[in-house]
Protein backbone atom coordinates (compact mmCIF):
# COMPACT_ATOMS: atom_id res chain seq x y z
CA UNK A 1 0.00 0.00 0.00
CA UNK A 2 1.55 3.45 -0.78
CA UNK A 3 2.23 5.95 2.29
CA UNK A 4 -0.92 8.59 1.47
CA UNK A 5 -3.60 6.51 2.77
CA UNK A 6 -2.05 4.69 5.52
CA UNK A 7 -1.34 7.81 7.45
CA UNK A 8 -5.34 8.78 6.96
CA UNK A 9 -5.83 5.65 8.07
CA UNK A 10 -3.85 5.59 11.12
CA UNK A 11 -5.16 9.27 11.81
CA UNK A 12 -8.86 7.65 12.15
CA UNK A 13 -7.54 4.98 14.25
CA UNK A 14 -6.32 7.54 16.54
CA UNK A 15 -9.23 9.77 16.67
CA UNK A 16 -11.59 7.10 17.86
CA UNK A 17 -8.99 6.42 20.24
CA UNK A 18 -9.04 9.61 21.83
CA UNK A 19 -13.26 9.55 21.62
CA UNK A 20 -12.92 6.12 23.84
CA UNK A 21 -9.85 7.47 26.15
CA UNK A 22 -10.80 11.20 26.61
CA UNK A 23 -13.89 10.89 28.66
CA UNK A 24 -11.52 8.36 31.24
CA UNK A 25 -9.00 10.63 31.26
CA UNK A 26 -11.32 13.51 32.00
CA UNK A 27 -12.86 11.03 35.16
CA UNK A 28 -9.40 10.39 36.45
CA UNK A 29 -7.93 14.10 36.42
CA UNK A 30 -11.09 15.37 38.07
CA UNK A 31 -11.07 12.90 40.60
CA UNK A 32 -7.45 13.35 41.97
CA UNK A 33 -7.99 17.24 41.77
CA UNK A 34 -8.04 19.37 45.12
CA UNK A 35 -10.57 22.24 45.71
CA UNK A 36 -7.79 24.78 45.49
CA UNK A 37 -6.64 23.49 42.13
CA UNK A 38 -10.28 24.25 40.69
CA UNK A 39 -9.86 26.75 38.76
CA UNK A 40 -6.85 25.77 36.66
CA UNK A 41 -9.11 24.30 34.00
CA UNK A 42 -10.30 21.09 33.41
CA UNK A 43 -7.51 20.00 31.24
CA UNK A 44 -4.70 20.98 33.23
CA UNK A 45 -3.13 18.18 35.62
CA UNK A 46 -4.37 17.78 39.10
CA UNK A 47 -0.68 19.28 41.42
CA UNK A 48 -0.85 17.96 44.07
CA UNK A 49 -2.48 15.11 43.80
CA UNK A 50 -5.55 14.53 46.52
CA UNK A 51 -7.12 11.46 47.68
CA UNK A 52 -9.80 13.49 49.45
CA UNK A 53 -12.68 12.96 46.47
CA UNK A 54 -12.08 9.08 47.20
CA UNK A 55 -11.90 8.78 50.80
CA UNK A 56 -15.19 11.44 50.74
CA UNK A 57 -17.38 8.93 49.32
CA UNK A 58 -15.74 5.85 50.03
CA UNK A 59 -16.22 6.24 53.65
CA UNK A 60 -18.93 9.43 54.33
CA UNK A 61 -20.70 8.93 50.91
CA UNK A 62 -21.41 5.09 51.68
CA UNK A 63 -19.29 4.08 48.27
CA UNK A 64 -17.63 1.19 50.70
CA UNK A 65 -21.02 -0.64 51.18
CA UNK A 66 -21.88 -0.10 47.91
CA UNK A 67 -18.80 -1.60 46.64
CA UNK A 68 -19.40 -4.80 48.48
CA UNK A 69 -22.88 -4.53 47.60
CA UNK A 70 -21.84 -4.68 43.91
CA UNK A 71 -20.03 -7.40 44.87
CA UNK A 72 -22.11 -9.74 46.79
CA UNK A 73 -24.96 -8.55 43.77
CA UNK A 74 -23.18 -10.08 40.62
CA UNK A 75 -20.90 -12.71 42.38
CA UNK A 76 -24.17 -14.23 43.39
CA UNK A 77 -25.92 -13.84 40.11
CA UNK A 78 -22.69 -15.29 38.00
CA UNK A 79 -22.67 -18.28 40.45
CA UNK A 80 -26.21 -18.92 39.53
CA UNK A 81 -26.19 -18.83 36.15
CA UNK A 82 -22.23 -21.50 36.24
CA UNK A 83 -24.59 -23.58 38.46
CA UNK A 84 -27.35 -23.60 35.67
CA UNK A 85 -26.97 -22.62 32.56
CA UNK A 86 -23.87 -25.46 31.66
CA UNK A 87 -26.40 -28.40 32.24
CA UNK A 88 -29.34 -26.56 30.24
CA UNK A 89 -26.73 -25.63 27.23
CA UNK A 90 -25.89 -29.40 27.08
CA UNK A 91 -29.10 -30.51 27.43
CA UNK A 92 -29.64 -28.37 24.09
CA UNK A 93 -26.33 -29.14 22.60
CA UNK A 94 -25.96 -33.11 23.45
CA UNK A 95 -28.78 -34.84 23.93
CA UNK A 96 -32.00 -35.33 21.56
CA UNK A 97 -35.48 -34.91 23.28
CA UNK A 98 -39.17 -34.16 22.30
CA UNK A 99 -39.71 -30.83 22.39
CA UNK A 100 -35.95 -29.53 21.92
CA UNK A 101 -36.08 -27.05 19.13
CA UNK A 102 -39.50 -25.18 20.84
CA UNK A 103 -38.08 -24.98 23.87
CA UNK A 104 -34.68 -23.53 22.66
CA UNK A 105 -36.75 -20.76 21.08
CA UNK A 106 -38.49 -19.83 24.28
CA UNK A 107 -34.96 -19.23 25.65
CA UNK A 108 -33.83 -17.61 22.54
CA UNK A 109 -36.81 -15.52 22.71
CA UNK A 110 -35.60 -14.10 25.84
CA UNK A 111 -32.72 -12.78 24.81
CA UNK A 112 -34.36 -9.58 23.64
CA UNK A 113 -37.15 -9.02 26.23
CA UNK A 114 -36.68 -5.44 27.44
CA UNK A 115 -36.51 -5.32 31.02
CA UNK A 116 -39.32 -2.55 32.01
CA UNK A 117 -41.60 -4.46 30.61
CA UNK A 118 -41.20 -7.45 32.57
CA UNK A 119 -41.11 -4.80 35.94
CA UNK A 120 -44.34 -4.11 35.51
CA UNK A 121 -45.38 -7.33 36.37
CA UNK A 122 -42.47 -8.61 38.24
CA UNK A 123 -42.39 -5.93 40.66
CA UNK A 124 -45.75 -6.96 42.24
CA UNK A 125 -44.51 -10.62 42.78
CA UNK A 126 -41.83 -9.54 43.84
CA UNK A 127 -43.48 -7.87 46.36
CA UNK A 128 -46.37 -10.29 47.46
CA UNK A 129 -43.40 -12.99 48.11
CA UNK A 130 -41.56 -10.42 50.29
CA UNK A 131 -38.48 -9.98 47.97
CA UNK A 132 -38.78 -6.32 47.77
CA UNK A 133 -35.84 -4.63 49.29
CA UNK A 134 -33.63 -7.57 49.85
CA UNK A 135 -30.49 -8.13 47.38
CA UNK A 136 -32.13 -12.29 46.70
CA UNK A 137 -34.99 -10.02 45.17
CA UNK A 138 -32.34 -8.26 42.39
CA UNK A 139 -30.25 -11.76 42.82
CA UNK A 140 -32.75 -14.47 41.49
CA UNK A 141 -34.37 -11.72 38.47
CA UNK A 142 -31.42 -10.50 37.33
CA UNK A 143 -30.11 -14.06 37.01
CA UNK A 144 -33.23 -15.02 35.33
CA UNK A 145 -32.76 -12.00 32.48
CA UNK A 146 -29.54 -13.43 31.90
CA UNK A 147 -30.13 -16.85 31.52
CA UNK A 148 -31.53 -17.04 27.64
CA UNK A 149 -28.14 -15.24 26.69
CA UNK A 150 -26.30 -17.52 29.18
CA UNK A 151 -27.50 -20.85 27.45
CA UNK A 152 -27.49 -19.70 24.34
CA UNK A 153 -23.74 -19.42 24.81
CA UNK A 154 -23.32 -22.38 26.61
CA UNK A 155 -24.75 -24.54 24.04
CA UNK A 156 -22.76 -23.07 21.32
CA UNK A 157 -19.58 -24.28 23.51
CA UNK A 158 -20.77 -27.53 24.50
CA UNK A 159 -21.57 -28.35 20.14
CA UNK A 160 -17.80 -28.63 20.63
CA UNK A 161 -17.44 -31.14 22.87
CA UNK A 162 -16.50 -34.58 20.87
CA UNK A 163 -19.62 -36.89 20.90
CA UNK A 164 -16.85 -40.19 21.31
CA UNK A 165 -15.77 -39.19 24.73
CA UNK A 166 -18.96 -38.78 26.35
CA UNK A 167 -20.60 -41.83 24.76
CA UNK A 168 -16.86 -43.67 25.83
CA UNK A 169 -17.81 -42.17 29.73
CA UNK A 170 -21.59 -43.41 29.29
CA UNK A 171 -20.02 -46.99 28.07
CA UNK A 172 -17.55 -46.87 31.91
CA UNK A 173 -20.97 -46.44 33.48
CA UNK A 174 -20.70 -43.01 34.97
CA UNK A 175 -24.44 -41.69 35.26
CA UNK A 176 -25.32 -38.68 32.90
CA UNK A 177 -24.57 -35.82 35.35
CA UNK A 178 -21.15 -37.41 36.50
CA UNK A 179 -20.34 -37.44 32.63
CA UNK A 180 -21.06 -33.70 32.52
CA UNK A 181 -19.09 -32.88 35.27
CA UNK A 182 -16.27 -35.56 33.80
CA UNK A 183 -15.96 -34.62 30.59
CA UNK A 184 -17.78 -31.62 29.35
CA UNK A 185 -16.95 -29.28 31.93
CA UNK A 186 -13.25 -29.47 31.51
CA UNK A 187 -13.30 -29.16 28.16
CA UNK A 188 -16.18 -26.45 28.68
CA UNK A 189 -13.94 -24.51 31.37
CA UNK A 190 -12.06 -21.46 28.44
CA UNK A 191 -16.08 -21.00 27.88
CA UNK A 192 -17.21 -21.35 31.40
CA UNK A 193 -14.85 -18.54 32.78
CA UNK A 194 -15.96 -16.29 29.50
CA UNK A 195 -19.69 -16.78 30.51
CA UNK A 196 -18.45 -15.98 34.46
CA UNK A 197 -17.00 -12.53 33.39
CA UNK A 198 -19.62 -11.68 31.05
CA UNK A 199 -22.29 -12.35 33.39
CA UNK A 200 -20.42 -10.86 35.99
CA UNK A 201 -19.81 -7.90 34.00
CA UNK A 202 -23.22 -7.36 33.38
CA UNK A 203 -24.72 -7.65 36.45
CA UNK A 204 -22.20 -5.30 37.63
CA UNK A 205 -23.50 -2.55 35.47
CA UNK A 206 -27.50 -3.20 36.05
CA UNK A 207 -29.43 -0.26 37.38
CA UNK A 208 -32.86 -0.33 36.78
CA UNK A 209 -33.79 -3.90 39.07
CA UNK A 210 -31.74 -2.70 41.83
CA UNK A 211 -33.24 1.05 41.50
CA UNK A 212 -36.89 -0.27 41.82
CA UNK A 213 -36.26 -3.03 44.37
CA UNK A 214 -33.96 -2.08 46.93
CA UNK A 215 -35.05 0.83 48.96
CA UNK A 216 -32.84 0.75 52.13
CA UNK A 217 -29.05 2.34 51.24
CA UNK A 218 -27.29 0.01 53.18
CA UNK A 219 -28.20 -2.90 50.18
CA UNK A 220 -27.50 -0.82 46.93
CA UNK A 221 -24.98 -1.70 44.32
CA UNK A 222 -22.83 0.81 42.83
CA UNK A 223 -24.63 2.01 40.07
CA UNK A 224 -27.89 3.14 41.87
CA UNK A 225 -25.37 4.56 44.40
CA UNK A 226 -23.38 6.69 41.58
CA UNK A 227 -26.90 7.82 39.96
CA UNK A 228 -28.00 9.14 44.13
CA UNK A 229 -24.92 11.00 44.38
CA UNK A 230 -25.26 12.74 41.08
CA UNK A 231 -28.39 13.95 42.03
CA UNK A 232 -28.12 15.22 45.60
CA UNK A 233 -24.61 17.05 45.26
CA UNK A 234 -24.90 18.37 41.70
CA UNK A 235 -21.42 20.31 41.72
CA UNK A 236 -19.86 18.36 43.32
CA UNK A 237 -17.65 16.95 40.74
CA UNK A 238 -14.87 16.06 42.17
CA UNK A 239 -17.47 13.43 44.55
CA UNK A 240 -18.61 12.48 41.15
CA UNK A 241 -15.83 11.59 39.40
CA UNK A 242 -14.48 9.61 41.95
CA UNK A 243 -17.75 7.58 42.61
CA UNK A 244 -17.80 7.12 39.04
CA UNK A 245 -13.78 5.68 38.88
CA UNK A 246 -15.02 3.34 42.09
CA UNK A 247 -17.79 1.99 40.17
CA UNK A 248 -16.05 1.18 36.73
CA UNK A 249 -12.30 0.73 37.78
CA UNK A 250 -13.06 -2.96 38.62
CA UNK A 251 -14.48 -3.70 35.26
CA UNK A 252 -11.79 -1.76 33.29
CA UNK A 253 -9.06 -3.90 34.99
CA UNK A 254 -11.08 -7.20 34.87
CA UNK A 255 -11.14 -6.64 31.18
CA UNK A 256 -7.59 -5.61 30.56
CA UNK A 257 -6.17 -8.71 32.59
CA UNK A 258 -8.99 -11.44 30.93
CA UNK A 259 -9.40 -9.88 27.09
CA UNK A 260 -9.31 -12.73 25.38
CA UNK A 261 -12.14 -14.47 27.23
CA UNK A 262 -14.31 -11.58 27.26
CA UNK A 263 -13.62 -11.29 23.53
CA UNK A 264 -14.32 -14.96 23.31
CA UNK A 265 -17.33 -15.16 25.06
CA UNK A 266 -19.23 -12.05 23.21
CA UNK A 267 -18.06 -13.12 19.96
CA UNK A 268 -20.06 -16.59 21.01
CA UNK A 269 -22.46 -17.13 17.91
CA UNK A 270 -21.44 -13.54 16.37
CA UNK A 271 -19.25 -14.78 14.12
CA UNK A 272 -20.39 -18.20 12.77
CA UNK B 1 -27.46 -41.40 24.45
CA UNK B 2 -28.89 -39.98 26.90
CA UNK B 3 -32.79 -40.11 27.97
CA UNK B 4 -35.08 -37.46 27.53
CA UNK B 5 -35.67 -37.56 31.42
CA UNK B 6 -32.04 -36.78 32.04
CA UNK B 7 -32.54 -33.95 29.27
CA UNK B 8 -35.43 -32.24 31.44
CA UNK B 9 -33.53 -32.55 34.12
CA UNK B 10 -30.23 -30.82 33.12
CA UNK B 11 -32.83 -28.26 32.13
CA UNK B 12 -34.88 -27.69 35.22
CA UNK B 13 -33.26 -25.38 37.23
CA UNK B 14 -32.74 -23.01 34.19
CA UNK B 15 -36.10 -23.28 33.09
CA UNK B 16 -37.79 -22.66 36.58
CA UNK B 17 -35.44 -19.60 37.09
CA UNK B 18 -36.16 -18.27 33.68
CA UNK B 19 -39.93 -19.27 33.95
CA UNK B 20 -40.61 -17.74 37.52
CA UNK B 21 -38.96 -14.31 36.73
CA UNK B 22 -39.20 -13.38 32.93
CA UNK B 23 -42.15 -16.11 31.20
CA UNK B 24 -44.87 -15.74 33.88
CA UNK B 25 -44.07 -12.14 34.42
CA UNK B 26 -44.36 -11.68 30.62
CA UNK B 27 -47.46 -13.58 30.07
CA UNK B 28 -49.08 -11.43 33.32
CA UNK B 29 -48.18 -8.59 31.55
CA UNK B 30 -50.11 -9.45 28.66
CA UNK B 31 -53.16 -10.63 30.53
CA UNK B 32 -52.67 -7.14 32.70
CA UNK B 33 -53.07 -5.00 29.06
CA UNK B 34 -56.40 -6.51 29.09
CA UNK B 35 -57.85 -4.79 32.01
CA UNK B 36 -58.79 -1.61 33.81
CA UNK B 37 -56.55 -1.01 36.91
CA UNK B 38 -57.03 1.47 40.02
CA UNK B 39 -54.18 1.83 42.46
CA UNK B 40 -52.52 -1.45 41.40
CA UNK B 41 -55.90 -3.06 41.75
CA UNK B 42 -57.93 -4.48 38.51
CA UNK B 43 -61.46 -3.32 38.11
CA UNK B 44 -62.66 -4.66 35.37
CA UNK B 45 -62.06 -6.38 32.01
CA UNK B 46 -61.19 -3.55 29.36
CA UNK B 47 -61.41 -5.25 26.29
CA UNK B 48 -58.51 -3.37 23.98
CA UNK B 49 -59.26 0.12 25.90
CA UNK B 50 -55.53 0.62 26.86
CA UNK B 51 -54.57 -0.65 23.10
CA UNK B 52 -57.00 2.19 21.95
CA UNK B 53 -55.56 4.68 24.27
CA UNK B 54 -52.19 4.22 22.16
CA UNK B 55 -53.39 5.98 19.29
CA UNK B 56 -54.10 9.22 20.52
CA UNK B 57 -51.29 9.65 23.52
CA UNK B 58 -48.90 12.13 21.50
CA UNK B 59 -46.05 10.58 23.88
CA UNK B 60 -46.12 7.37 22.81
CA UNK B 61 -46.07 8.11 19.38
CA UNK B 62 -42.87 10.80 19.82
CA UNK B 63 -41.11 7.92 22.37
CA UNK B 64 -41.44 5.47 19.06
CA UNK B 65 -39.94 8.36 16.93
CA UNK B 66 -37.10 8.88 18.87
CA UNK B 67 -36.62 4.58 19.26
CA UNK B 68 -36.55 5.18 15.66
CA UNK B 69 -34.35 7.83 15.44
CA UNK B 70 -31.44 6.08 17.95
CA UNK B 71 -31.94 2.60 15.80
CA UNK B 72 -31.07 4.33 12.64
CA UNK B 73 -28.16 6.97 14.61
CA UNK B 74 -26.78 3.61 15.98
CA UNK B 75 -26.66 1.89 12.22
CA UNK B 76 -24.98 5.14 10.63
CA UNK B 77 -22.67 5.65 13.01
CA UNK B 78 -21.26 3.51 15.36
CA UNK B 79 -21.56 0.15 13.04
CA UNK B 80 -19.76 1.92 9.95
CA UNK B 81 -17.29 3.04 12.67
CA UNK B 82 -16.71 -0.41 13.63
CA UNK B 83 -16.51 -1.94 10.02
CA UNK B 84 -14.30 0.86 8.68
CA UNK B 85 -11.70 0.45 12.17
CA UNK B 86 -12.22 -2.96 12.31
CA UNK B 87 -11.00 -3.12 8.82
CA UNK B 88 -7.80 -1.08 8.83
CA UNK B 89 -6.87 -2.82 12.05
CA UNK B 90 -6.65 -5.88 10.88
CA UNK B 91 -3.71 -5.28 8.25
CA UNK B 92 -1.49 -3.97 11.48
CA UNK B 93 0.65 -5.95 13.89
CA UNK B 94 -0.94 -8.10 16.35
CA UNK B 95 0.50 -5.63 18.99
CA UNK B 96 -1.59 -2.90 17.76
CA UNK B 97 -4.42 -5.11 17.11
CA UNK B 98 -4.84 -5.83 20.93
CA UNK B 99 -3.91 -2.69 22.23
CA UNK B 100 -6.64 -0.52 19.90
CA UNK B 101 -8.93 -3.25 20.11
CA UNK B 102 -8.76 -2.70 23.71
CA UNK B 103 -8.87 1.01 23.72
CA UNK B 104 -12.42 0.87 21.88
CA UNK B 105 -13.72 -1.56 23.99
CA UNK B 106 -13.01 0.00 27.70
CA UNK B 107 -16.14 2.03 27.02
CA UNK B 108 -18.36 -0.73 26.98
CA UNK B 109 -17.28 -1.64 30.59
CA UNK B 110 -18.08 0.89 31.71
CA UNK B 111 -21.91 0.84 33.11
CA UNK B 112 -24.35 2.78 30.83
CA UNK B 113 -25.35 5.05 34.47
CA UNK B 114 -21.69 6.28 35.08
CA UNK B 115 -20.71 6.82 31.24
CA UNK B 116 -24.28 9.03 31.41
CA UNK B 117 -23.13 11.10 34.39
CA UNK B 118 -19.36 11.27 32.86
CA UNK B 119 -20.72 12.24 29.97
CA UNK B 120 -23.53 14.74 31.46
CA UNK B 121 -20.84 16.29 33.23
CA UNK B 122 -19.46 16.91 29.94
CA UNK B 123 -22.34 18.36 28.18
CA UNK B 124 -22.70 21.07 31.20
CA UNK B 125 -23.51 24.02 30.12
CA UNK B 126 -21.43 26.06 32.51
CA UNK B 127 -18.82 23.70 33.83
CA UNK B 128 -18.51 21.10 30.64
CA UNK B 129 -15.86 20.51 29.31
CA UNK B 130 -17.57 20.26 25.69
CA UNK B 131 -18.10 24.26 26.20
CA UNK B 132 -14.96 25.14 27.32
CA UNK B 133 -12.95 23.13 24.51
CA UNK B 134 -15.02 24.74 21.78
CA UNK B 135 -14.58 28.39 23.57
CA UNK B 136 -10.80 27.43 23.75
CA UNK B 137 -10.14 26.77 20.32
CA UNK B 138 -12.28 29.81 18.91
CA UNK B 139 -15.42 28.09 18.30
CA UNK B 140 -17.44 29.38 21.17
CA UNK B 141 -20.25 30.12 18.98
CA UNK B 142 -21.23 26.67 18.75
CA UNK B 143 -20.99 26.11 22.48
CA UNK B 144 -24.76 24.73 23.63
CA UNK B 145 -26.71 23.53 26.29
CA UNK B 146 -26.73 20.38 24.99
CA UNK B 147 -28.62 17.92 27.01
CA UNK B 148 -30.79 20.73 28.28
CA UNK B 149 -31.66 22.21 24.52
CA UNK B 150 -34.63 20.56 23.20
CA UNK B 151 -33.03 20.46 19.55
CA UNK B 152 -29.99 18.95 20.83
CA UNK B 153 -30.50 16.71 23.41
CA UNK B 154 -30.89 13.25 21.78
CA UNK B 155 -28.34 13.08 19.40
CA UNK B 156 -25.99 14.22 22.31
CA UNK B 157 -27.36 11.33 23.88
CA UNK B 158 -26.72 9.20 21.49
CA UNK B 159 -23.05 10.40 20.67
CA UNK B 160 -22.74 9.00 24.69
CA UNK B 161 -24.75 5.36 23.29
CA UNK B 162 -22.21 5.49 20.37
CA UNK B 163 -19.38 6.21 22.80
CA UNK B 164 -19.80 2.73 24.63
CA UNK B 165 -20.84 0.89 21.68
CA UNK B 166 -18.13 1.25 18.68
CA UNK B 167 -15.77 -0.84 20.43
CA UNK B 168 -17.90 -3.47 20.45
CA UNK B 169 -18.52 -3.34 17.37
CA UNK B 170 -14.80 -2.93 16.05
CA UNK B 171 -14.09 -6.34 18.37
CA UNK B 172 -17.06 -8.62 16.47
CA UNK B 173 -15.76 -6.73 12.91
CA UNK B 174 -12.23 -7.84 13.59
CA UNK B 175 -13.15 -11.31 14.86
CA UNK B 176 -15.07 -12.00 11.59
CA UNK B 177 -12.53 -11.08 9.36
CA UNK B 178 -9.82 -12.38 10.96
CA UNK B 179 -11.79 -15.69 9.89
CA UNK B 180 -11.99 -14.40 6.05
CA UNK B 181 -9.58 -16.48 3.81
CA UNK B 182 -6.68 -14.01 3.56
CA UNK B 183 -6.01 -15.58 -0.52
CA UNK B 184 -8.76 -13.44 -1.30
CA UNK B 185 -6.45 -10.34 -0.47
CA UNK B 186 -3.58 -11.60 -1.82
CA UNK B 187 -4.86 -12.19 -5.43
CA UNK B 188 -6.63 -8.43 -5.31
CA UNK B 189 -3.31 -7.35 -4.11
CA UNK B 190 -1.53 -8.94 -7.04
CA UNK B 191 -4.26 -7.46 -9.59
CA UNK B 192 -3.47 -4.38 -8.06
CA UNK B 193 -6.85 -3.07 -6.26
CA UNK B 194 -6.74 -0.51 -4.20
CA UNK B 195 -7.66 -0.79 -0.71
CA UNK B 196 -11.11 0.84 -0.62
CA UNK B 197 -11.90 -1.81 -3.74
CA UNK B 198 -10.96 -4.74 -1.41
CA UNK B 199 -13.16 -3.00 1.50
CA UNK B 200 -15.88 -2.68 -1.06
CA UNK B 201 -15.45 -6.21 -3.42
CA UNK B 202 -14.13 -8.26 -0.60
CA UNK B 203 -14.76 -7.65 3.04
CA UNK B 204 -17.90 -5.74 2.82
CA UNK B 205 -19.97 -8.49 1.10
CA UNK B 206 -18.21 -11.25 3.48
CA UNK B 207 -18.90 -9.74 6.30
CA UNK B 208 -23.06 -9.31 5.41
CA UNK B 209 -23.80 -12.23 8.04
CA UNK B 210 -21.60 -10.12 11.16
CA UNK B 211 -23.55 -6.52 9.75
CA UNK B 212 -26.94 -8.63 10.22
CA UNK B 213 -25.94 -9.84 13.32
CA UNK B 214 -24.90 -6.53 15.01
CA UNK B 215 -27.88 -4.80 12.77
CA UNK B 216 -30.21 -6.97 14.76
CA UNK B 217 -28.15 -6.56 17.92
CA UNK B 218 -28.00 -2.28 18.10
CA UNK B 219 -31.79 -2.35 16.84
CA UNK B 220 -32.77 -4.43 19.55
CA UNK B 221 -30.61 -2.15 22.05
CA UNK B 222 -31.93 0.79 20.61
CA UNK B 223 -35.23 -0.09 21.21
CA UNK B 224 -34.98 -0.99 24.67
CA UNK B 225 -32.18 1.46 25.98
CA UNK B 226 -33.22 3.07 29.81
CA UNK B 227 -29.92 3.54 32.03
CA UNK B 228 -28.65 5.99 29.74
CA UNK B 229 -31.66 8.18 29.06
CA UNK B 230 -32.84 8.29 33.23
CA UNK B 231 -29.85 8.58 34.36
CA UNK B 232 -29.04 12.12 32.52
CA UNK B 233 -32.49 13.41 31.38
CA UNK B 234 -35.52 11.23 32.80
CA UNK B 235 -36.73 11.82 29.14
CA UNK B 236 -36.70 15.48 28.13
CA UNK B 237 -36.46 18.60 28.63
CA UNK B 238 -40.40 18.13 27.58
CA UNK B 239 -40.38 15.05 25.77
CA UNK B 240 -37.22 15.66 23.71
CA UNK B 241 -35.62 12.12 24.78
CA UNK B 242 -38.92 10.03 25.95
CA UNK B 243 -38.24 6.78 24.56
CA UNK B 244 -40.75 3.76 25.17
CA UNK B 245 -38.99 2.34 28.32
CA UNK B 246 -38.91 5.71 29.86
CA UNK B 247 -42.74 6.31 28.88
CA UNK B 248 -43.10 2.34 30.54
CA UNK B 249 -41.24 3.91 33.97
CA UNK B 250 -43.36 6.88 34.57
CA UNK B 251 -46.86 4.82 33.63
CA UNK B 252 -46.18 2.08 35.93
CA UNK B 253 -44.18 3.99 38.93
CA UNK B 254 -45.20 7.51 38.61
CA UNK B 255 -48.74 7.33 37.17
CA UNK B 256 -49.65 3.83 38.58
CA UNK B 257 -51.37 3.34 35.22
CA UNK B 258 -50.83 -0.58 35.47
CA UNK B 259 -53.30 -1.52 32.56
CA UNK B 260 -51.69 1.19 30.08
CA UNK B 261 -47.72 0.46 31.44
CA UNK B 262 -48.23 -3.06 30.13
CA UNK B 263 -50.60 -2.08 27.17
CA UNK B 264 -46.89 0.08 26.33
CA UNK B 265 -44.70 -3.45 27.49
CA UNK B 266 -46.84 -5.46 25.09
CA UNK B 267 -46.23 -3.00 22.54
CA UNK B 268 -42.24 -3.00 23.16
CA UNK B 269 -42.33 -6.79 23.19
CA UNK B 270 -44.29 -7.05 19.87
CA UNK B 271 -41.87 -4.69 18.16
CA UNK B 272 -39.00 -6.60 19.64
CA UNK B 273 -39.93 -9.46 18.85
CA UNK B 274 -40.76 -8.66 15.25
CA UNK B 275 -37.53 -7.07 14.57
CA UNK B 276 -35.54 -10.20 15.59
CA UNK B 277 -38.27 -12.74 13.97
CA UNK B 278 -37.30 -10.78 10.75
CA UNK B 279 -33.47 -11.02 11.31
CA UNK B 280 -33.68 -14.74 12.47
CA UNK B 281 -34.98 -15.54 9.03
CA UNK B 282 -32.73 -13.40 7.05
CA UNK B 283 -29.76 -15.41 8.95
CA UNK B 284 -31.62 -18.51 8.58
CA UNK B 285 -31.96 -17.99 4.63
CA UNK B 286 -28.27 -17.81 3.85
Amino acid sequence: MNRRPRIVQSAILAVFAVYALAPIYLVVLASMRSEADLFSGPLALPWPLDPTNFLRVWIEGGFSGFFVNSLIISSSVTVIILLTAPLAGFAFAKIRFAWREPLFALFLAGMVVPAPSVIVALYGNLQAFGLIDRQIGVILPQAAILMPFSVFMMRTVMQDIPDELIEASVMDGANPFLSFLAVAVPIARPGLMSLALIVFLFSWQEYLLPLVVLQTDALKPLTVGAANLQGRYGIDYGGIAAAGLIAFAPLVVLFLFMQRSFVRGLSAGAVK
Amino acid sequence: MFTTRVAYLFLLPALLLYGAFVLVPVGQVVAFSFFAWDNGVATGFAGLDNFVRLAGDDVFWAALGHNVIWVVLTLVFPLTAGLVLAAILAERSARTIRWLGAIYFIPRTIPLVVAGIIWGWIYNPIFGLLNYALEAVGLGGLAGAWLADQDSALISLNVVGAWTFFGFCVVIYLAAIQSIDPSLYEAADIDGAKWRHKFRHITVPLLRGTTLFLGLYASIEAMRFFDLVWVTTQGGPGYATEVLTTHVYKTFFLVGDFGYAAALSVVLLAIVLTISALAFSLLRAR
